[in-house]
Order: structure tokens, then sequence, then C-alpha cells
């Protein structure tokens, strides 16, 4: 009896073993590699996959920008791509094939927080740094950092600092108090209600009808119907791009463009959006982490820089990875090695200058950044302003 | 108030003049084929494809970009048809499922392989709002509740007094008697084929002015809206699935409405859900047909 206890033991500790040795070549070969394997989570197909192609042309094209000068450390970076097709269950199971099958040290992603709220375990289980660049949800880090995940940052500002921004826009200078919701149902539009309510009763205003669409809606002409009777003074959205232009000729349908303004975000000052429905554009306040018409030298440069390789302006998702690759090379640079646990360090103390202003993150792992709000005045986006908001954490 | 629901069922009529127009082919080849063509929404999305492919690229007038979106969708249904369709005839249902869903895949996938996964912009058709009995509507809704009645009167003269609608009737209720009689049973489930992916194509080019986006997996939506029109309509029957997309179109618009946006896609199913328990033959069928 002893001695089949012993040989089954004897079985399982060679099993171990084996394994051992497999996992640690692994790693040896993903070390002598010589290359940093940065893992790109985006919707590259799916209602969005236009924000999946900016951002890993963003990305890219940093990445090339830091090869041709010679690599970080002297070590080149690897994009891998990973389609989540904007829907968590693709984006969990392209973080997981990133990290099992293409062995990355880095990830980052998604654009959609429902994606990133869903990856966020799988990469805190695989020890894998996650740095997000573009998704909104305030939930994603009250959870990290001293929220609990350790393997998460985030170098985007959130809905909570928009909601409160655009609304407090709205208000103090617009004298809006009536407000109408549209926006996507997701957990980014719906995020971003939420946090617009928790700060209706500062500015005495109050929201009058509310209604949340599904992502590849088209017909928004009874919803528009509705607002147009009920006396709001602007619709609130918070939704995407690609619904923007359809929005926008319906408004013109009902009767309303013009008259009663979209507040939020939802890429209202892109071109061919403005393009679609020019009347009611305008007027449309907007709050974003950056766009192409920002004044600093940097985003400039990245603009230009941009246009002539792709022949197409940046949009916001290219710009925000573009300057989270950028920034990780720095953190990989201080930390002198593509050891995980340093980088994550590194990251933590980094004080980085963006074309937006300089980040560092607080201790929920979440950047620092302001927010841009412009408003469209005679078919042109203008930029009003940058605002910077510290985050309120629940205790 | 009345104004309103007015309004909203204008509104209704209007989507319910696009569901009709999709659901009629998708009926029709069930009724011949037995088979729910689950890629019939691709073809509505082939037809957008081509139109805004003859906008994009050759810079035509919209009409022209109509005749060119239905057109290359009737081709691909040509192929379609001749490799999978006429092959479904008399096999059983799985068959049917199976290769509509694969057929489904391969033509989405290789639009976005074409074209790329992201939205294109539909810059076609008459978006002017116009102002009728004091609602406003962009003139391209006046166009699609036009061409969706000429469609229902065109079909059902064609099924009722035309020879090839007579035989495609025929095949719908006995595929033996047909080959017994001499109807080439083939080759009109080819033929019912190319004319319900046609209407879809026709379908999807009125929309999309008044849509503006236009992307590869656009089609998928269209066929979970329609399977739900067909059932309540009775599989096969085309007058039936007019009356069924209109209740469905002006019942989405009212619950958007009053209920809440989100809550409009689960109309199709839960009315769905009520015809299958109370009349699973359809709202209109007196008793099976088959």
């Amino acid at each position: 009896m002893t001695i089949e206890l012993s040989r089954r033991g004897f079985c399982i500790g060679t099993a171990l073993i084996g394994l051992q040795t497999i996992s640690s070549s692994a790693f040896a070969a993903r070390s002598e590699d010589g290359t940093v394997r940065l893992g790109l989570v985006a919707p590259t197909s799916g209602p969005n996959a236009r924000y999946g192609a900016f951002s890993l042309r963003g990305a890219q094209m940093a990445a090339k920008e830091i090869n041709d000068a010679g690599g970080v450390g002297g070590r080149k970076i690897n994009v891998m791509p990973g389609d989540s097709q904007g829907t968590p269950v693709e984006g969990v199971s392209a973080t997981r094939r990133l990290i099992d099958q293409d062995q990355v040290d880095f990830i980052i992603g998604d654009v959609s927080s429902s994606v990133t709220l869903a990856m966020q375990p799988v990469v805190e289980d695989a020890g894998v740094l996650l740095l997000n660049a573009a998704s909104s949800n305030p939930m994603i880090t009250y959870k990290a950092g001293v929220g609990g995940f350790k393997w998460t940052f985030r170098n985007y500002p959130t809905d909570e600092n928009r909601s409160l921004l655009v609304l407090q826009y709205a208000a103090e200078k617009k004298g809006f108090t009536k407000y109408s919701v549209l926006s996507v149902d997701t957990d980014y539009g719906r995020a971003a209600i939420q946090f617009t309510k928790k700060y209706l009763l500062r500015f005495k205003s109050e929201i009058l009808t509310e209604d949340y669409y599904k992502e590849g809606e088209v017909d928004f002409r009874s919803v528009l119907s509705k607002i147009r009777d009920s006396g709001a003074q602007a619709i609130i959205m918070y939704g995407n791009a690609d619904s923007a232009p359809i929005v926008g000729r319906q408004m013109m349908e009902v009767g309303i463009a013009g008259k009663i303004p979209l507040i939020g975000n939802a890429e209202f000052n892109t071109a061919s959006t403005i393009k679609a429905a020019p009347k009611a554009m305008e007027g449309a306040i907007e709050a974003a982490a950056w766009l192409p018409g920002y004044d600093s030298p940097k985003s400039k440069a990245f603009v230009d820089k941009f246009t002539a390789a792709y022949r197409e302006a940046p949009n916001n998702h290219a710009y925000v990875h573009w300057e989270t690759v950028h920034l990780l090379a720095k953190a990989i640079e201080q930390a002198k090695s593509i050891d995980r646990e340093k980088v994550r360090a590194a990251l933590s103390g980094i004080h980085y200058d963006s074309a937006v202003g300089e980040v560092t993150f607080d201790d929920h792992n979440q950047a620092r950044l302001p927010m841009i709000l412009l408003e469209i005045e005679g078919g042109t986006p203008v930029v009003k302003g940058a605002y910077k908001a510290e985050i309120d954490y629940p205790k | 108030m009345f104004y309103t629901i007015i309004e909203q069922v204008v509104n209704g009529i209007v989507s319910g003049s696009v569901y009709a127009i999709v659901a009629v082919g998708m009926t029709m080849i069930f009724g011949v084929l037995r088979a729910i063509n689950f890629a019939h929404g691709e073809y509505y999305m082939l037809g957008t494809f081509g139109a805004w492919f003859a906008i994009e690229y050759f810079d035509l007038p919209y009409p022209v970009a109509v005749v060119i979106g239905v057109v290359a969708t009737a081709v691909i249904a040509v192929v379609v048809g001749n490799f999978v369709m006429q092959r479904i005839v008399g096999a059983p249902a799985e068959a049917g499922v199976l290769a509509t869903l694969g057929v489904a895949l391969i033509l989405q996938n290789t639009v976005i392989l074409a074209f790329g996964g992201s939205y294109k912009f539909f810059s076609g058709g008459y978006i002017e709002p116009v102002s009728v009995f004091g609602f406003t509507l962009a003139e391209q809704r006046i166009l699609i509740i036009i061409v969706g009645l000429i469609v229902f009167v065109g079909l059902e003269l064609m099924v009722t007094y035309s020879r090839m609608g007579k035989a495609m009737r025929a095949v719908s209720q006995n595929i033996e008697c047909c080959a017994v009689v001499g109807i080439d049973v083939r080759h009109i489930a080819l033929w019912t084929f190319i004319l319900g992916a046609g209407l879809a194509a026709l379908s999807g080019v009125l929309t999309a002015p008044v849509n503006v986006s236009v992307y590869g997996g656009m089609g998928e939506l269209i066929t979970f809206k329609t399977l739900p029109i067909i059932i309540m309509g009775g599989l096969g029957n085309v007058r039936g699935t007019f009356v069924a997309a209109m209740i469905l179109g002006i019942a989405e618009s009212l619950v958007a409405t009053y209920i809440g946006l989100q809550f409009r896609d689960t109309v199709g199913f839960a009315t769905l859900m009520l015809v299958l328990m109370w009349r699973p033959h359809g709202l209109f069928s007196a008793q099976a047909r088959f």
C-alpha cells in the first residue's frame, strides 16, 4: 500500500518536474527572443472595428518610431494584435491567446469598457501587465491598484471626469437644466449616465427622458420624436462614433437639428460626422481625451506624421494608443529590463511628458489626465479648454 | 398625445415596409425549399455594398447604384443558388440550416476581407426632410413605402396569374406531384431564390441612405428581425408576411417611444413566443398547410 502511494507520488512528482521544465524553457525562449512582446487587444472586426483599426495603426506607428530609433534598451517592440470584436467573450479569448500562445509580457487593450473589465481578472491571474489606453468606465480603476487588481493600469481619463465636466460646461456656459438621455447600452454608455446623475443636483438639472440604444441600432426616429416633445434643452449622448451620423441625420428628419444640441461624447467632431449632418452637429459639446486640433507641438507632429503614413487624419484612439506605447517604452527603459514586476514599479512612479501634459499615476493605477472640451461652431470644432479633475474614490 | 401616436405609427409603417420587402423573399424561399434561409440578411448587406461601391468608386448616381446593387446580388444568388440552394430541395431540414448558415459566414467574411470590417459612409439617396400631413419624413422613407407597396402588389399578381408564380405555389404545396406533372422543381427553386435575394438587396439599397452606415456584419440583425416576421405571417404566406411586418414595425415604434429604446428588439421575439404558443401556424393560416 505504501509502495503504491509512493509510486503515485513519484509519478506526480516526475510530471511536475516535467511541466516546470517546459514552462521554464518557454520563459527562456521568450527572454532570449530579444524583443518586447506587446499584445494589442482591440476590436478589429464588428461594430467597433473603426476604433480597432485606429488603435492598431497608432500602436504600430509608435512601435516603428521606437524600433527605428534603436528600440528600448536594444530590444525591438513587437506588436501582436488580438481581435476582441468589441465583445467581452472574444476579448477574453484573444487575451488568453496572447498570453498562452504568443507569450506576451505586456498587453494594451481594449477600447470597450465591457471588454477591459472582463480582461482584468485574466491578466491578474497570469501576472501580465495590462495598460489600458482607451476605456473610460470608472470601475476599471476603482478595482485596480489599492482597489485590488495589481496588474491593471489605465492611461485614459474616466467617464466620471467626463460626465462632470460636460455637465458643468452645459450648465454654466449654456444655462441648460433639462436633458434627454440617448446613450449606448454598454458599460461605457450606462456608466457615463450613472455618473452624470451623481452630479445633476449640483447643477440643479434634471433628466426628462432616458433611452439606451443597442450597438448597431439604425432607427432613432421614435425616440428622437419623443425627445422633441419632452421639452429637453440638450441630448446627453455617450455613444459610439458610428451612431453619431445616423442620429444626426434623423435629428434633421424629425426637426430638432440646430434646436436641441448633442452633448457628451461620440466623436461629434470628426469631419465625416459633421458632413453627414451639419445642422444637427452645430452646437454639439464634446469632452475628449484628445482631438486632432489640439494645440501642442507634440500633438501636431503626431497628426502630421500619422496623416502622411495612412492618408487619413488620426482619431482619439490612434493618439492614445500611440502615446501609450511610448509611455510603456519609457517605463521599460527606466526599469532597465522587461521583467514585469520592475516595469510595473517603474510605471507607478513615472513622470511622462505626453502631448496633452505630464502623466503620473495615482494609487489606483489611474493616470491623472486632462480632458479637452470643444464645441462645434460653424461646422468646425472649437477647443474651449482643457480641464483636469482628481477622482473621488468611494471609501 | 394623439399626434405623437399617429407619428409613431407612421414611423412604424416605414420600418415595417423595410422588414416586409426583406421578409417576403425569405418566406417565399421557405415555401419552395422548406428551408429557413439564414443567409438572407447577407443579401441585404450585399445589395447595400454593391450600391455603396458604385457610388464611392465610380461616382454613379443613386438610381443607377440601386440597379447595380440588386443585379450584383442577383448574380451572386445565381452562383449560390446553383451550388447550394438547389441541392437543399428534398434534403432533410438540418441540411438547409447548416448550408445557409455556412453561406452567411462566407458572404459576410468575404465582404469584410475585401472592404475591411469598419463602417462605411453611404452618401447617396434622397435625405431631405419633407412635410406630409404635418409629419416630417426624409423623402427616401416615402420612396421606401411606395416601393414596398409596388413590390407586394406585383408579387400578388405574379403568384396569382403568371406561369412561374403558379409553379412556385405548386412547388410549395407538393414537390412530388409537381415532378409528376412536369414542373422542373430545381428550376423553380433557383428562380425563387434569386427573386428572394434580389428583393433583400433592394430593401438594403433603399434603406442605406437613412441608415447611413454600411458594414459587413449588418445582415445579421436583419436576419434575426425577419425570422419572427415570417413565422408570425405563416411560413410561405406572402400576404401574411406583409401584415406581420407592419404589426412588428408599429409595435417596435410604440415600444421605443413609451417603454424605452432598449426594449425595442425584444418586441419581435416576445411576439414570436406568443404566436408560437397560441397560433403555431402563424397569425393568418386557418390550418397547417404541410
